[in-house]
């Protein structure tokens, strides 16, 4: 079996973003493996090692994302596929620079994040079901492998549900699938060492960004002493009503 | 033409449908083209009224949702000329909906502020980076296009209605439902609400929730909460706001006893009034606050309620 996790590298959310010339600019930033991809690494692993076979990386983007290839080689996948492609390319033209990559590596089931924490995009997934013709369980919160099918526990917009799907199939994940494991020293250690194989990408994108700004509503910040809780509160509800009014 | 998605709960179009309509209607206007509908339904759909919207309705009855049946579905709506599909945005349109872009090659626009024609070109404005950047972007025709809710005027009846033509939906290989886990409904939905009394770790109990209901009930709201709450077993899920939960964009957001996680607010920060109420005059939410009170929540709750009440009376 083979189980494979697809993940692109992001800024840290924590992080300050910085615009230059009209663009996110993120030379400075503090860049991670995006926290929706490490739910799909740790599921990976879990299903290696309890039905065995081959746990493999694949990552999109510009060099520098090697890192976040190394960071899932750290938590213990066995391999990396590094496709290569600096610039911006939107959701769908991933998936398609990703098709290829994957259909030679014949996966039985692939794994990526529900959301995208740069683009707020949830179409990779899909998009890469449609691309590899297999079906998508879209925010997964548990699966169990039965033979040649997988049991899966899935959120829709109201509610969930549980599902059985053949394999091959691709499933996004979603918080609660598991608690990814940190990277330990000798998993860094043996990372350094595991193949990273590169492949440069062909993109053909379909979206093209025009402009970012970080447009940060201007707050009012009034903030009152909740000592008298309900002098306080009847000063809100008059300030909802009379100055907002919203209530 | 351009297709619409109409998205319903089995009796009534949802709000978003109304907006994704009114923006498909500029579209077709621009384009010179007609509006085709295509409802889907699991059981039951608001034929009648989806017919008072669009120049044509493709209608299909296709069993419980998969994203593959939903893609194929519209697939071949989209096979009679479409130009534009666009959809309400929801968890569920913007997955069989990512199917839909990659087999039509389309530019895939989501979860769109607002959308406009531009030649032979659809520019629009969205969000990126957990909520904090806005983004110009655009695609050549075909593309397709969800739309976020609470962003567009709600589109009017036409005075005729549409003809209905059933489709003929091919089968694909999917996914086998065997068990729905329902979600109690109870109220007015999360993301339509103009009004969105949340929740978090501050509250102490899952009983102090009652508070938050009772607000929410009088401000014609609904209740939400933050992750830390949804694990604690607290709240269901599905009333979770932030990353990996829920966006909003209500008229009035109330943070009860949150402290304002970077993806809580990826969740909420675009609300149009954000108030909040945590005993932390510290606490990262009132950095993103219009109006505060920095106090007990289990002494300011009640009180909020006994002020909302009297403003009723």
């Amino acid at each position: 079996m083979k189980f494979v996790a697809v993940i692109r590298q992001v800024p840290d959310g924590e992080s300050r973003l910085r615009i230059q010339g009209g663009k996110v600019d993120l030379s400075g930033a503090t860049l991670i493996l995006d926290q929706m991809d490490e739910y799909a690494v740790e599921e990976a692993l879990r299903l290696k090692e309890k039905h065995g076979g081959e746990a493999v990386v694949v990552g999109f983007g510009p060099e520098r994302a090697e890192e976040a290839i190394r960071t899932a080689l750290a938590m213990g996948m066995d391999r990396g596929v590094h496709v290569v492609f600096e610039g911006f390319a939107d959701p769908v033209a991933v998936a398609e620079a990703l098709v290829p990559v994957l259909k030679e590596e014949a996966p039985t089931l692939v794994l990526t994040g529900g959301q995208q924490a740069d683009w707020d995009s949830q179409a990779l997934g899909a998009a890469l079901a449609e691309g590899l013709g297999v079906p998508v369980v879209a925010w997964t919160t548990a699966i169990e492998l039965e033979g040649d099918t997988a049991k899966a526990k899935h959120d829709l917009d109201e509610g969930a549900e549980w599902v059985r799907v053949r394999l091959p199939a691709l499933f996004t994940t979603q918080q609660g699938l598991n608690e990814p494991r940190y990277p330990t020293l000798p998993g860094i250690m043996k990372a350094k060492k595991k193949e990273i194989r590169k492949v440069q990408a062909e993109v053909r994108a379909s979206v093209e960004l025009l402009s970012e700004e970080i447009q940060e509503k201007q707050r009012l910040g009034r903030i009152l002493d909740g000592k008298d809780p309900v002098a306080a509160a009847e000063e809100l509800v008059r300030l909802l009503h009379e100055e907002a009014k919203v209530i | 033409m351009v297709l619409v998605v109409l998205d319903h709960d089995g009796n009534k179009l949802r709000k978003g449908s109304l907006e994704a309509l009114t923006r498909a209607w500029r579209l077709a206007e621009g384009l010179g083209e007609k509006v085709a509908g295509v409802l889907l339904a699991e059981e039951g759909a608001p034929l009648e009224e989806a017919r008072k919207y669009v120049d044509i309705l493709y209608t299909a009855t296709l069993g419980p949702y998969t994203a593959e049946k939903w893609a194929a579905a519209v697939l071949e709506a989209a096979k009679m000329g479409a130009k534009a599909v666009v959809a309400p945005s929801s968890r569920q349109s913007r997955t069989y909906l990512g199917r839909v872009a990659y087999a039509l090659k389309a530019g895939l626009l989501e979860d769109t502020l607002d959308s406009s024609l531009e030649g032979s070109e659809v520019h629009a404005t969205r969000y990126a980076y957990l909520n904090r950047v806005t983004q110009r972007v655009k695609a050549a025709l075909p593309v397709v296009l969800t739309v976020k809710t609470n962003t567009t005027p709600l589109a009017e009846p036409l005075e005729a209605s549409a003809e209905v033509v059933p489709l003929a939906v091919p089968e694909v290989p999917t996914v086998e439902v065997l068990d729905r886990v329902a979600e109690e409904k109870k109220g007015v939905s999360l993301t339509e609400a103009n009004v969105v009394v949340t929740g978090g770790r501050g509250m102490g109990s899952a009983e102090a929730f009652k508070g938050a209901e009772e607000l929410a009930a009088l401000l014609g709201g609904a209740v939400g909460a933050t992750r830390a709450v949804v694990d604690a077993g607290w709240r269901p899920y599905g009333e979770q706001v932030g990353q990996t939960g829920k966006t909003v964009q209500p008229a009035l957001y109330i943070a009860l006893g949150v402290s304002g996680a970077v993806q809580h607010l990826a969740g909420m920060n675009k609300s149009k009034y954000i108030v909040a109420v945590n005993k932390d005059p510290e606490a990262p939410i009132y950095k993103h606050t219009d109006y505060g009170i920095v106090g007990d929540v289990h002494q300011v709750l009640p009180a909020l309620i006994q002020a909302v009440k009297k403003l009723k009376d």
